[in-house]
């Protein structure tokens, strides 16, 4: 009770600038409250609809296994909604969703899993159970788990047919090798054929403790009713050792390049270069400055050059963060000129005040849209719990993005876009790797900058 | 002279009745005087605008010579007009606006969308009237953007997916498949010219051929002031494109076609089956049990899902129906255990042979999928900034009453009406069922030999 107080005596302040903020959201909305459940942080944002949206947090990803195991922790979510719980086996449990049409399903990534449930407002009662039951008492059957186990083998092989999965998985491979983020949450076919039932029950034992969790819900549901519910939950589960998520830099020392044929109509390549991590100061400034670098990357590769139907920049701020340069294209030799010449002109003239004011006003737009959905508003708020320790990130995000200055933006870019991992897949004799590689100048000359301080119309 | 005042009233009439389709509470709706219909959908959840341009174009308008050209077109949209003279400064111009934005060409529908803060809602409304009225086709300018939509065309073969999808396609529209194709054909689009562009805007892109669709945190009255200020002088084209333009019809398939095709980078077999379904102008009550149809059979307690998935023969086997004007298609679409691939084919036969019999969906399973459609309709409405395109789908593939109506409808359908849709549409039709696989797997498993029609 009162450690209950002190968090609401310590929100009191923040939670007069998030009560305004909840206010321009949605002025029907309540504000967003943080209670303690039996030692988990959960997290409720009021909705004013009629869903449901709850996800359970169980954080670790890939530093939760070692890289023989990949695939356990994705396999060991498939099956707590695949396998059986004590109170229903596989057909009940998935039968009774339906029933009421129904969500419930747990998947992993880098940095956390998450079990989620969404339902209808009205459904609540009945689908709470058999989400707890998830969780709590999985029954990991064997013979579905052998089943799973073959589906999970079929959609790898089917995912590494899908190019754009492919790329990425070569080159996350090649730039962390050895490290945490060279791991497939889905693991690989070498890796997922050999776990057993027990084995993968025995895992997710180890790491459903509540040193690892966080609960997001956002729908409205009576304070007293939520409380009881996830207590109930909670209690059978143990509290396990402190857990920090580790946050680890990447910093290439060179400019790399790996290719893999591929029978393609169209090559894909993609390069990865360093990020801040989540919670240090450069973190929106760099976020911001690879958004406008998308904008400029597309103009440059697609509008002016034609040289790509899919270009992409983004930053990933997950624990190992990365920026990354996307593109499938037949002349690859010639966007790498362009890509080139491109970041050059961006360290050399910088980004100007147009541009960071339109990305700002890009971000409201974003921010109200993450809004529309309880699923986006509770995928934020976990986020930014467990990569930022801050779920008010989530509501405050406009606010502190006021305070990033274009000299933020130019120094955050000049740091962290330096050397790159490239990894390329389709036809090798389409490409020279050494125009990817060398620091020496081939770039493609591009004219100076059309954008300028002032509006156009 | 009283005969042209008697049509005259008699259109006034059907104005006035069309005038007020049946929408759902807090949609309103407006024709201009050129023929625009503006729909405003008063959703306050966020404070923001979406506006959305849809018109009737698409593949289905496509024959040989201009097939993926409404996609290529969509793409020119976002590239130069009379106010924003190159893609730089229309891009800018989002920027400024904020908005999140994109354009999406299918079989029967090309539609444009930007969601932007509900304050910028009339300099939306005038930026994309610049673009949809006003475009700019330079030589330069299609052939930097040629190589872009035959770049997306790239990203299409390298799938094995999408390669599956195209060589099925190709064997159940025959020669009409331009007319299924949004994509298109690589000569066409490598050879398109400002002409062309011009042709396809002229036909299709005028008011008396599109919707205009605001949603968000507006008021229904002063977005239709601003509609009517800036697209009301919009010129009419006195023509009905279809009526003019009339789209030929699919002819059934002379017979049941199997195929396996191989492909290296399939690395694991693909199973689809597709069928020539209902469609809205022939048998609309027919695409209502072909969803609640498709709906139960996706569930957990269903015998196909019991077969296929429960066995452990695939990892997922879809049945899913498309609603359209012009013939909808019924796919089955199955990623098999490559380890079991035979029994799979074996089984997905076994049980469509069945689909018509008395028992095969449980009164319990219908009831069930009542209930799903009926649920789904409150999902579908959670995110405002999607209702325009779940609209225009309907306005341009059926009806504003049919999307309307469509869950009360469905509510409606019985276990006759399926077995009707069945025995009409999929047991007495012949159907094209292809496999992608690759040479190894083709080898190791036999599937050229055993995968021929089995129902």
């Amino acid at each position: 009770m009162n450690s209950i107080f002190s968090i609401g005596r310590k929100l009191f302040l923040p939670a007069l600038v998030i009560c305004f903020s909840a206010i321009e959201v949605n002025a029907q909305k309540g504000a967003a409250y943080e209670m303690t459940i039996e030692g988990v942080k959960v997290i409720v944002q009021p909705s004013n609809n009629e869903i449901i949206e709850i996800q359970t947090v169980i954080k670790g990803g890939v530093q939760n296994y070692p890289l023989d195991k990949q695939g356990i922790e994705s396999l060991a979510m498939s099956a707590l909604t695949e396998c059986g719980t004590a109170n229903d086996d596989k057909n009940s449990f998935k039968d009774k969703l339906d029933k009421v049409s129904a969500s419930v399903y747990g998947n992993t990534g880098m940095d956390f899993a998450t079990i989620s449930m969404n339902c209808i407002k009205s459904d609540f009662d009945v689908v709470w159970p058999l989400y707890a039951d998830a969780i709590a008492a999985p029954k990991f059957d064997e013979k579905e788990f052998n089943r799973i186990k073959q589906d999970a083998i079929n959609s790898l092989k089917s995912q590494a047919s899908q190019p754009d999965y492919a790329i990425s998985k070569l080159a996350k491979q090649t730039a962390f090798k050895g490290k945490d983020y060279a791991k497939n949450p889905e693991g690989i076919e070498g890796t997922v054929s050999k776990l057993t039932a027990a084995e993968t029950k025995a895992y997710y034992q180890s790491i459903l403790t509540r040193s690892r969790l966080v609960i997001v819900v956002v729908g409205e549901i009576d304070k007293e009713d939520l409380t009881k519910k996830i207590s109930r939950l909670l209690s059978g589960i143990a509290q396990g050792s402190p857990f920090k998520l580790k946050k680890e830099l990447y910093t290439p020392a060179k400019n790399t390049f790996i290719s893999e044929k591929s029978d393609l109509a169209t090559n894909y390549i993609q390069g990865i270069a360093s990020g801040p991590a989540p919670g240090a100061p450069d973190f929106n400034a760099f976020n911001l400055a690879m958004r406008i670098f998308y904008a400029r990357h597309f103009l440059e590769v697609r509008s002016k050059n034609g040289l790509s139907y899919a270009p992409a920049t983004w930053f990933d701020g997950g624990a190992s963060p990365t920026a990354n340069i996307f593109v499938s294209t037949t002349e690859p030799n010639k966007y790498i000129g362009v890509a080139k010449a491109l970041i050059e002109k961006i360290k050399k003239e910088g980004f100007t005040e147009k541009e960071l004011k339109d990305i700002k006003t890009s971000y409201i737009t974003s921010f109200y849209y993450r809004q529309e959905t309880n699923w986006a508003q509770a995928s934020s708020f976990v986020t930014n719990e467990v990569l930022h320790d801050n779920w008010k990130r989530a509501l405050t995000i406009n606010e502190d993005l006021k305070n990033v200055s274009l000299q933020d933006l130019d120094r955050a870019f000049n740091q962290y876009i330096t050397n790159l991992t490239w990894a390329y897949r389709g036809n090798p004799a389409k490409v020279n790797p050494q125009l990817y590689t060398t620091t020496k100048n081939t770039r493609t000359p591009l004219p100076k900058s059309k954008v300028s301080a002032t509006k156009n119309n | 002279m009283y005969k042209i005042k008697l049509t005259g009233l008699l259109l006034t009439l059907a104005l006035t009745s069309f005038a007020q389709p049946r929408l759902p509470k807090d949609y309103y709706f407006k024709k201009l005087a050129n023929g625009l219909e503006v729909v405003v959908i008063e959703n306050n959840k966020v404070p923001l605008a979406t506006i959305e341009i849809a018109v009737k174009n698409g593949a289905y308008t496509e024959g040989p010579e201009y097939s993926g050209l409404s996609h290529l077109f969509e793409h020119m949209f976002f590239k130069a007009n009379k106010d924003y003279p190159d893609q730089e400064k229309f891009i800018q111009r989002t920027e400024e606006l904020g908005a999140i934005w994109n354009g999406t060409t299918g079989d029967e529908r090309v539609n444009y969308y930007f969601t932007f803060d509900k304050d910028s809602l009339e300099a939306g409304l005038k930026f994309m009237n610049a673009a949809v009225r006003f475009p700019i086709y330079r030589n330069e300018d299609m052939a930097k953007e040629r190589p872009v939509v035959d770049g997306e065309f790239q990203r299409g073969e390298s799938d094995p997916q999408n390669q599956l999808w195209m060589a099925t396609g190709k064997k159940i529209w025959g020669d009409l498949f331009t007319r299924k194709n949004p994509i298109g054909e690589h000569n066409i689009i490598n050879t398109a010219t400002p002409e062309k562009m011009m042709i396809i805007k002229n036909k299709y892109y005028v008011p008396n051929n599109s919707i205009l669709v605001i949603c968000g945190d507006v008021n229904h009255d002063a977005a239709f002031a601003m509609a009517e200020n800036i697209y009301g002088d919009w010129p009419n084209s006195g023509f009905d494109p279809h009526q003019k333009y009339p789209i030929p019809e699919f002819k059934p398939l002379a017979a049941k076609d199997y195929f396996v095709k191989e492909s290296s980078i399939a690395q694991t077999p693909n199973l689809m089956y597709i069928w020539q379904g209902p469609d809205f102008r022939n048998d609309s009550a027919a695409t209502l049990a072909a969803d609640v149809f498709s709906t139960a059979l996706g569930l957990n307690s269903s015998k196909w899902q019991q077969a296929l998935i429960d066995k452990g023969l695939a990892t997922y086997a879809f049945v899913s129906y498309q609603t359209a004007k012009y013939v909808g298609p019924i796919y089955i679409y199955s990623l098999p255990n490559p380890l079991k691939l035979k029994e799979c084919y074996e089984e997905i036969a076994k049980q469509v042979k069945m689909w018509a019999d008395d028992d095969y969906i449980t009164d319990e399973q219908l009831n069930t999928a009542k209930d799903i459609l009926r649920r789904s309709k409150i999902r579908q409405t959670e995110k405002p900034s999607s209702l325009p395109s779940q609209l225009t789908y309907w306005w341009c593939s059926t009806s504003y009453e049919y999307g309307t109506d469509y869950v009360d409808n469905c509510m409606k359908v019985t276990k006759e009406d399926i077995k009707k849709y069945v025995k009409k549409y999929v047991l007495d039709k012949n159907y094209v069922a292809g496999l992608i696989i690759n040479p190894e797997m083709n080898k190791s498993t036999g599937a050229a030999n055993f995968f021929k029609p089995n129902f």
